[in-house]
């Protein structure tokens, strides 16, 4: 009986493969939180994606006045090495955004992997993973950041892109591995996935049928956290000067803004800009964190106070 | 009453990961590519400008511990010079070594680690739980968005905002340092109060941008505990708003603290930033000039001496968990 309704379910073809990626939008647009998230988001992708065909000039370009306050034809004026704010704030976004959602997809995936076996596994299996997420979470991330790029730099290397988004996935999975492993190790002890093992289905089945459809407002949530690591990670790596400092993202500009003191010398259009920037996409990410908890645990959501005053877990009204 | 087995569970686990850490310690440089012995030399040549002298390498290598012997003999040559307190020399601040340096610096770090979390751990619940028994409200509403609006801010641009409105242009705030020149250092009213005035703004921004997690954290668990049967059943007993809303909070704020003791870490990553930044004479500062110096030792050596105080950190959080989590003590009896 409940083998042949999953085979109808798979038969469904493409309409139903349409269906999979409309349903989760119009569920993430049904929450407040998430959908200022998502457009803020997608504004910032459309942002990366033109940004270079956009920019009205080279971001390596040095041949400007140098020092110049925002103007008509330097929309955020210049830094002191005579570089246009404007283009580079285009040109780094997409690199900026790609470096946080590497980190959060290939984070995702393997805190996916490690959490959910632990909490699937034998106990001295959880235990022993358990202890491995801990270390990994005790470990302060700057540090290992530090220690990495300071070897790089000894072998006169940068950290590039790709060992950069290696070490913010080595020092930023173990978040989302401890929540999958707690909700995994929760969810395993309900009676629908003790009738699908009483049926005999497998355990890979049931991991990939059943728990990670009912963890995937957490998945998403915690991909959006893992995300915002890597962002915050990236300007980290570059503020620390162990990054590829001629690299043009939001990351470099803070740092090269930072050591030429723009702060103090008031190029406030060289400093404020990318911070500015780096929050919005920050704000973003914590939105649609938040927004998909609510989505996934319903007894957070806003309700209709009119309706509903004391908030019952069963009665809520969705906003 | 003491819940022994979850204490000695927990200190097993303390000890492994010390040791994982010590050996995790002793790999990376070994591991990775360039030998940090190499890059010494190759500096010295660089300033030098012409080959080095054999017997000077060999001077070098026992000056900074470094050897070629096997792996592990080297490895209980470093265990040996752990147990000992021998951290090696450092390269920046040559004759100078390691322990000294962490010995003047560690205290600055820990103290602002240790003054700034349990501030943002209090304040920040306080305020979570403030927005989770108004939810829906205004005031949720504006708790939330100045929490995720903190938490969305670099900590370092903040810090430099911070230094530049109260210490560079109103000069409210000194620019560096931990306490004045003109105090002796000691148990004594004025130094404590030179250092709290010191410490001030590096804290605050600490404070600052940690504080949207906490707050966040403590809404989302205290919601749900706002809408459980068991407060359902204290109102149906007559008992007053802030009774209840106590009962709310003590059963929610657990989940948190096992987030305290995981926060450590980042705390400490947050401080090694700011401390660079305000120019706070802790662990941060030395760090910065370590790796503009490719000072290794010294690296290694805060490197070690920070995780060991973040793991002591947890260990302490996690047996004071055992004792508010009456689950766990009845575990142990």
């Amino acid at each position: 009986m409940n083998r042949s309704l999953f085979k109808n379910s798979t038969v469904n073809g493409i309409s139903f493969k349409f269906n999979k990626i409309i349903k989760p939008l119009k569920i993430l647009l049904t929450n407040n939180k998430a959908k200022v998230g998502f457009i803020i988001l997608t504004g910032m992708m459309v942002f990366g994606v033109l940004g270079q065909f956009l920019a009205p000039y080279n971001p390596n370009r040095y041949e400007f006045v140098r020092s110049m306050p925002p103007s008509y034809s330097h929309l955020l004026g210049t830094t002191v090495y005579g570089q246009d704010v404007f283009s580079q704030l285009f040109y780094g976004a997409a690199p900026t955004l790609l470096v946080g959602f590497s980190v959060g997809i290939i984070g995702t995936f393997i805190s996916i992997f490690v959490g959910i076996s632990a909490g699937f596994a034998s106990e001295r299996v959880n235990n022993i993973v358990t202890g491995i997420i801990n270390i990994f979470l005790i470990i302060p991330g700057v540090l290992l950041i530090m220690l990495f790029g300071s070897y790089f730099l000894g072998i006169h290397q940068s950290l590039g892109y790709l060992p950069t988004i290696l070490i913010l996935v080595i020092t930023g999975w173990a978040f989302g591995a401890r929540t999958f492993r707690s909700i995994t190790l929760s969810i395993a002890k309900r009676d629908f996935i003790l009738s699908s093992m009483l049926i005999g289905e497998s355990r890979l089945s049931i991991i990939f049928r059943q728990i990670i459809r009912a963890i995937f407002p957490v998945i998403i949530s915690n991909f959006f956290f893992t995300a915002m690591y890597g962002t915050m990670g990236l300007t980290f790596v570059e503020y620390l000067g162990v990054g590829n400092l001629l690299q043009v993202n939001w990351g470099t500009m803070l740092y090269w803004a930072i050591n030429n003191e723009a702060y103090l010398t008031g190029l406030w259009w060289w400093i404020l800009p990318p911070s500015f920037m780096i929050s919005i996409l920050m704000f973003s990410f914590i939105l649609l964190n938040f927004g998909m908890d609510e989505i996934g645990n319903p007894s957070l959501r806003r309700f209709n106070s009119k309706k509903n005053k004391k908030g019952d877990l069963n009665e809520h009204t969705e906003n | 009453m003491i819940p022994y087995k979850y204490i000695f569970k927990k200190s097993i686990a303390f000890l492994v990961v010390l040791y994982g850490a010590i050996t995790l310690n002793f790999l990376l440089p070994r591991l990775l590519p360039g030998n940090p012995a190499e890059i010494v030399y190759l500096a010295i040549i660089k300033e030098g400008g012409g080959s080095i002298n054999p017997i000077y390498v060999h001077q070098l290598e026992s000056e900074y511990g470094i050897s070629n012997a096997p792996m592990y003999l080297q490895y209980f040559q470093y265990l040996n010079d752990l147990l000992h307190g021998n951290l090696g020399v450092s390269i920046a601040f040559f004759p100078e070594p390691v322990s000294s340096i962490l010995a003047g610096a560690l205290p600055w770090t820990l103290y602002l680690v240790i003054s700034s979390i349990a501030i943002s751990f209090f304040i920040g619940n306080r305020l979570g739980r403030y927005a989770g028994i108004n939810r829906n409200t205004f005031k949720d509403l504006f708790v939330d968005l100045f929490s995720m609006f903190m938490a969305s801010f670099p900590a370092f641009v903040l810090a430099f905002i911070m230094l530049d409105i109260f210490s560079v242009n109103s000069g409210i705030f000194p620019l560096g340092g931990a306490y004045s020149s003109n105090v002796n250092i000691g148990f004594n009213l004025p130094f404590i109060i030179s250092a709290a005035y010191y410490s001030f703004l590096p804290i605050l921004t600490i404070i600052l941008t940690s504080i949207g997690g906490w707050v966040l954290g403590m809404r989302n668990n205290i919601i749900p505990n706002v809408n459980s049967d068991f407060i359902t059943f204290s109102q149906n007993l007559g008992l007053r708003k802030e009774q209840i809303n106590r009962i709310a909070y003590r059963n929610a704020i657990l989940p948190n603290l096992t987030g305290f003791s995981m926060s450590i870490g980042l705390s400490v990553s947050g401080v090694i930033i700011e401390e660079s930044i305000f120019s706070y004479p802790g662990v941060g500062l030395y760090m910065i000039t370590a790796i503009g110096s490719l000072d290794y030792p010294l690296l290694q050596g805060i490197f070690l001496m920070v995780i060991i105080s973040v793991l002591v950190g947890n260990l302490i959080v996690d047996i004071l968990y055992g004792f508010f989590d009456p689950r766990i003590k009845q575990e142990g009896e």
